[in-house]
């Protein structure tokens, strides 16, 4: 006990997702346990039917090397926490296969979610949903 | 704080596991602002010398490192040991050839000198350990020992690893308590303060994990964290390259075998690298208190010189004295003043540049050659001192040939002399064996060679990588020139011979194209220096790391330049097979006509006129320096008369005289077909012996003396400003100079300013005369055996091949010209080597050279024979037990002809041997030797005898083509010979009617290919100088780039050909044939049978010869040029 309380206290609408968990102004302790839970980071563990492949659109913030918002059906997301970042370069030599991609894990209204940037189409895509 | 130095770096030393060349690593850490960079290549410091040297002049603190692979602090025992479950799985080995290990890397930096000598030490230690360990017991060749470490830590930093680091692991994997551990024991090793936990992020999913982790062990330990990017490569978009390299040298195709999936491992930026580590900005601030802390500084500009022993109260310089003053008593019969004036001088400017141990060491090594009667030569820029021929290191008299000290050593420039050595091959190893026992040692390393990409090469190593398989592979570089890498693209379009190359084909193979370009010059392992050994007065290992050779001897991670940058010495020790070949032909003569009849070559007075007959005939196929077809051109036109001749044939063939046309006006003025003239009265003297043209480098100091006044050091300054790239300010100073200078000594301004046009123009291209001097020498020496003793001296040339210009088969013909008998190697007659028989007449072939055949055949053989002769095919089985495959072979090629009698009455023929041999080898199987002439010669199934009249029963076309296949050699007459009447018929012209024939007539000649040479020509167009041979002498075909586009393929992919063109025969150019067109040539018997002309007669790409001895690596391409550029063009 004693972990993730301001997750447990936070109230949420019953509307349904995707919402944004944070409008009430406790936003911040509660993305900071969201950063702290362990599961968070394991990106490789993350599979299943919520891996998609979307293309949207996306604000970068220049200055800090990041995306700071995406829009997802029709649907802005602002982007409170960068939870991590890596990137994929594979089969170069293999054209029609080729991979190179940006990748960035973010939490976003309450959710988490795998943003991509595709060096070789030169598109931000929507890559993975974890509710 | 701001800012970040990059402390982890692995240049293209790091030998396939590292992209990033030095100079544009460099250039980027300029670009990117940073103070300094660090260079931490895999097990060494290959590349850390000229790393420092062109970082200190960019103004960029180089700090000096290695990523070393340790052996494992986190558990007790070997990897193998623990329990599977607790195992980290070690990384893929790492490291050039011999030091290459698999195990945890450690990255170590060098703080100053102490932490220097420690690496070197260190390094070596664990290579060197390599070779008593036992690889299949863990592993622990080329790895650093904990106990090592902990003792040689002292001016060391050290960090904790990539994530190949067993700290680094060991939390990848898990296992923190084993991370703990190993930070633990690995920052025992260090002073404290200097050990960090090195912090990469790969940015991969675990990363941020990772890191954190990390920091949390540094913290709690009480450690500081560094943070580095494990750069493998300059810039993301050279990752491709980076990963081709690393898959070849795994031996694999791609993917990269260390399983890096992304490409972010480039030389970030300070600000790409803060902000990755945005939550740990002291790992930033580290790396730069860290450079701060490394501060080496190597001491560059000094000297330093092995011990010498001196007897007491004596010292270097007094012992060098007495013994030159000794030598010039010797040498000078009766001292001449002016002998007594040059060695005064050249040993006060010795002693004042503080060079009297560095000729001591060579006169003690060449003295103990001496003693051994080992054949030597000095040459290079030490024959123009006086000193070096008074101590017996070179034999030409700089003062008879006008040589000049300051060309050696330039009393305004202190820089370590160079006094290059060859020895007689076959004894070089005495030498070496000499040097190790006398200067002890660990104080004698070899010196190192860098083997990088050419295009054949980057072709091979990016096929292999993109997954072709062997036979692709070798289709794919097949028939490739040798050119650089970068270059590919640009031959497979203009190369004739590449016209259906199977890499034109862009849209297939344009990856493959990409990727090789891009590894042109990239270094791909460590090789060993011909000669040149490392000596010290300390142990060598804590001067340079140390590393176990291919072969087997010691060999320092450096090479010449980066010896000479630390003011090392550097001994050549070069064997020159042209000595083993002197030596054995003058041991042949002495036992045929007894030992006084025979002088020391090397001795003569160089006056002997058949001698000089000899060479102006063009007779030197075997001379040294004079036997090329470039050379031979050049003696039709000199016709040589002087020893003097010989030196300014030795020069005139050289890149720079032949592009600054020097060959053209000295050959005129020669011979009276133009005049004299020397634009200042002042240059007469200095350019007497050259007819006024500027060849060599000694002539352009006499001259600036002359007309300016310079002294001879400043002349020699002068001349090496004027040889160097340079600006035109540089220009305009040096010639304001020297005509303000030349007017003050009463020149007039005009004469000045034409002397200075010729010296601008002449003083690049000029050849050092005291090289040539000495060459001179041993050609002289060549000239006079060829003349005298021509068999012997053909049978030694053969006995020391690979050597020369030509062929062993050419030699051989050459000799068959100068009616010389050559007998086919025989059981009964041949020793391993040629021999020569009928007082001078004949020469025996060898049978060392048959394919097949082995050492302890050759030794039985011998051994067998001083007991009695061999019977028969039977007796000789039973007596050497030759394995089948090398019977077969010296029965192929008559070695056993003549012997035994068959029911026939006649001995048997060769088929019936090879019908024979399989039986006999059966029989002998079955009851060992102990069968005394139990078996009767019962040909059964053997051919049909193709000519009853010869005793192997075989035709001349079946005997020249298994002499050809298994020798290499034409023994029974030249292949043309066969085909002399269909060749006649069709009009073709012999070698030796072309003197006869007028100049600029129509011409069709024909000859099997001896060499194909397409030297860099001064208008760049690709010319290529085909040298050929029929029965009756060599030939010289020039084929300029229309004729190269319609012949290069024929060239390049047969042997032998009929060439159609025109005569150039006039004495100011010399005979050859122009070429219009190369055509194919199958040689047929009148019989109509071919002849198959296969490794007597080899096939090979266009290009510089490769793999002449007696010449170093270096030297391959000027030499190829010089060979052939002579041609009219």
């Amino acid at each position: 006990m004693g972990h993730n309380t301001a997750i447990r206290r936070f109230d949420a609408k019953k509307a349904g997702q995707p919402l944004d968990l944070f409008e009430s102004a406790s936003r911040v302790p509660v993305v900071l346990e969201l950063l702290a839970t362990p599961w968070i980071r394991r990106g490789s563990q993350i599979e299943g039917p919520r891996r998609c492949e979307v293309e949207v659109p996306v604000d970068w913030d220049a200055d800090r090397a990041r995306p700071c918002a995406f829009t997802w059906k029709e649907k802005r997301y602002v982007i409170d926490a960068l939870v991590q970042q890596w990137a994929v370069d594979a089969l170069w030599w293999d054209r029609p296969r080729a991979r190179s991609r940006r990748c960035f894990r973010v939490i976003a209204r309450g959710g988490v979610y795998d943003l991509a940037y595709d060096r070789i189409g030169g598109r931000w895509l929507l890559v993975g949903v974890v509710d | 704080m701001s800012g970040f130095v990059h402390l982890h770096v692995h240049s293209t030393f790091s030998f396939m596991d590292g992209a990033v060349p030095l100079d544009g690593l460099i250039e980027r850490a300029k670009q990117l602002g940073m103070g300094a960079c660090a260079l931490t290549d895999h097990q060494g410091l290959y590349g850390a010398m000229r790393f420092y040297k062109k970082a200190r002049a960019a103004d960029l603190r180089p700090i000096l490192g290695a990523e070393v692979v340790v052996e494992a602090a986190g558990v007790f025992g070997q990897e193998a040991d623990l329990p599977p479950a607790s195992r980290l799985l070690l990384p893929l080995s790492v490291g050039s050839a011999r030091a290459r290990a698999s195990g945890f890397h450690l990255t170590l930096l060098v703080r100053n000198m102490t932490g220097y000598r420690n690496l070197c030490t260190l390094l070596s230690r664990a290579h060197l350990r390599a070779d008593t360990a036992e690889d299949d017991l863990g592993g622990t060749r080329s790895v650093v020992t904990l106990v090592d470490l902990a003792r040689l830590s002292e001016g060391l930093i050290g960090l904790s690893g990539c994530t190949n680091g067993e700290v680094g692991a060991s939390v990848l994997a898990d296992v923190r308590s084993r991370a703990r551990e190993a930070a633990q024991r690995l920052a025992g090793c260090f002073a404290p303060g200097d050990f960090y936990i090195e912090l990469v992020h790969t940015m991969t999913p675990e990363s941020s994990g990772y890191i954190s982790a990390l920091a949390s062990l540094a913290g709690s330990l009480d450690l500081p964290v560094v943070a580095t990017n494990d750069v493998h490569y300059l810039k993301r978009t050279d990752a491709p390259l980076h990963d081709v390299l690393a898959a070849v040298g795994a031996r694999s195709a791609l993917p990269n075998p260390y399983a890096r999936t992304n490409s972010e491992l480039f030389f970030k930026s300070a600000t790409d690298m803060r902000r990755l580590f945005s939550g740990y900005p002291s790992a930033c601030d580290a790396t730069l208190e860290i450079a701060a802390r490394c501060d080496l500084d190597l001491g560059l500009g000094q000297f330093h010189f092995p011990s010498v022993e001196v007897p007491r109260n004596e010292t270097p310089y007094s012992v060098l004295s007495k013994m030159a003053w000794r030598g010039l008593e010797e040498r000078y019969r009766p001292v001449t003043p002016e002998s007594v004036r040059r060695l005064q001088h050249e040993l006060a400017v010795i002693e004042q540049l503080g060079f009297p141990e560095y000729f001591l060491v060579v006169k003690d090594i060449v003295d103990f050659a001496r003693s051994k009667a080992i054949r030597f030569s000095g040459r290079g820029s030490a024959g123009d001192s006086i000193v070096s021929y008074v101590l017996g290191i070179t034999d030409a008299d700089p003062i008879e040939h006008s040589l000049l000290f300051e060309r050696f050593l330039n009393p305004a420039r202190r820089q370590m002399p160079d006094i290059d050595v060859d020895f007689d091959s076959a004894r070089r190893d005495e030498i070496i064996a000499y040097i190790y026992k006398h200067f002890g040692a660990r104080h004698v390393a070899m010196v190192a060679t860098v083997n990088t990409m050419t295009a054949k090469s980057a072709v091979r190593c990016a096929a292999k990588a993109l997954g072709h398989k062997a036979d692709s592979i070798n289709a794919l570089s097949r028939h490739l020139p040798w050119v650089s890498a970068r270059k590919i693209r640009e031959v497979l379009a203009t190369y004739p011979e590449c016209r259906s190359h199977p890499l034109r084909d862009e849209a297939r193979h344009g990856m493959l194209l990409d990727i090789a370009e891009k590894l042109d010059k990239a270094p791909t392992h460590l090789g060993t220096h011909l000669g040149g050994f490392l000596i010290t007065k300390e142990p060598v290992d804590t001067w340079s790391p140390l590393q176990w050779a291919a072969k087997g001897t010691v060999v320092s991670q450096y090479d010449k330049d980066d010896i000479e940058m630390l003011g090392l010495v550097k001994m050549d020790i070069l064997g020159l097979r042209m000595h083993s070949a002197i030596s054995e032909t003058v041991e042949l003569a002495r036992a045929r006509v007894g030992t006084d009849a025979v002088p020391e070559p090397f001795t003569l007075p160089h006056d002997d006129p058949r001698v000089y007959d000899t060479i102006s005939a063009a007779d030197t196929v075997g001379m040294f320096q004079l036997e090329s077809s470039g050379q031979r051109n050049l003696a039709q036109r000199l016709q040589e008369r002087t020893f003097e001749d010989i030196i300014a044939a030795i020069s005139l063939f050289r890149p720079g005289p032949l592009e600054a046309e020097m060959i053209t006006p000295f050959i005129r003025r020669r011979h009276g077909l133009e005049k004299v003239v020397v634009p200042h009265p002042g240059m007469g003297p200095a350019l007497a012996d050259s007819y006024g043209v500027i060849i060599y480098q000694e002539q352009v100091l006499q001259v600036v003396r002359a007309v300016a006044g310079y002294t001879l050091a400043e002349a020699d300054s002068f001349r090496r400003a004027m040889t160097k790239d340079r600006s035109r300010a540089e220009m305009e100073s040096l010639h304001g100079e020297f005509v303000r200078r030349s007017v003050a000594l009463g020149s007039t301004e005009a004469a000045a300013e034409e002397v200075f046009r010729q010296l601008a123009g002449f003083a690049a291209y000029g050849f050092n005369k005291a090289h040539a001097a000495c060459f001179a020498v041993v050609s002289y020496a060549s000239a006079w055996l060829k003349t005298y003793y021509p068999a012997e001296f053909a049978a030694a040339i053969v006995n020391n091949e690979p050597m020369g210009f030509y062929s062993p088969r050419l030699v051989l013909d050459d000799a068959r010209r100068h009616g010389i008998a050559i007998l086919h190697p025989h059981v009964n007659a041949s020793s391993a080597d040629c021999t020569v028989e009928d007082d001078g007449r004949a020469i025996r072939v060898g049978l060392k050279g048959l394919h097949n055949m082995n050492a302890r055949l050759l030794r039985a053989i011998r051994d067998e024979r001083t007991v009695r002769p061999f019977d028969d095919l039977t007796d000789f089985l039973r007596r050497t037990r030759a394995e089948s495959d090398a019977a077969e072979s010296l029965i192929k090629v008559g070695a056993l002809d003549s012997l035994g009698v068959t029911d026939a009455g006649r001995p048997p023929t060769r088929d019936e041997q090879l019908v024979l041999l399989p039986e006999l080898k059966a029989v002998l199987a079955r009851e060992g030797s102990a069968g005394e002439r139990a078996l009767l010669l019962a040909p059964s199934r053997a051919r049909e005898a193709t000519d009853l009249g010869h005793p192997s029963g075989w035709d001349v076309v079946r005997r020249l083509g298994a002499e050809l296949e298994l020798t290499g050699l034409a023994i029974t007459c030249h292949p043309l010979e066969l085909a002399a009447g269909d060749l006649e018929s069709r009009g073709v012209t012999w070698a030796k009617d072309l003197a006869r024939c007028g100049d600029r007539t129509r011409i069709k000649v024909a000859g099997v290919r001896e060499r194909a040479q397409t030297p860099r020509t001064r208008s760049g167009k690709r010319v290529c100088f085909l040298t050929l041979e029929d029965h009756t002498g060599l030939l010289d075909v020039v084929v300029f780039p229309e004729a190269l586009q319609r012949s290069g393929e024929t060239i390049v992919k047969h042997r032998c050909y009929i060439v159609e063109g025109v005569l150039q025969n006039n004495a100011e150019r010399g005979i050859a044939v122009v070429a219009d067109v190369v055509l194919p040539y199958v040689v047929r018997a009148p019989s109509g049978d071919p002849v198959r002309l296969r490794r007597g007669v080899g096939t090979a790409p266009m290009g510089p010869f490769r793999g002449s001895a007696g010449h170093s690596d270096e030297e391959e391409w000027e030499i190829a040029e010089a060979e052939t550029a002579g041609l009219p063009t």
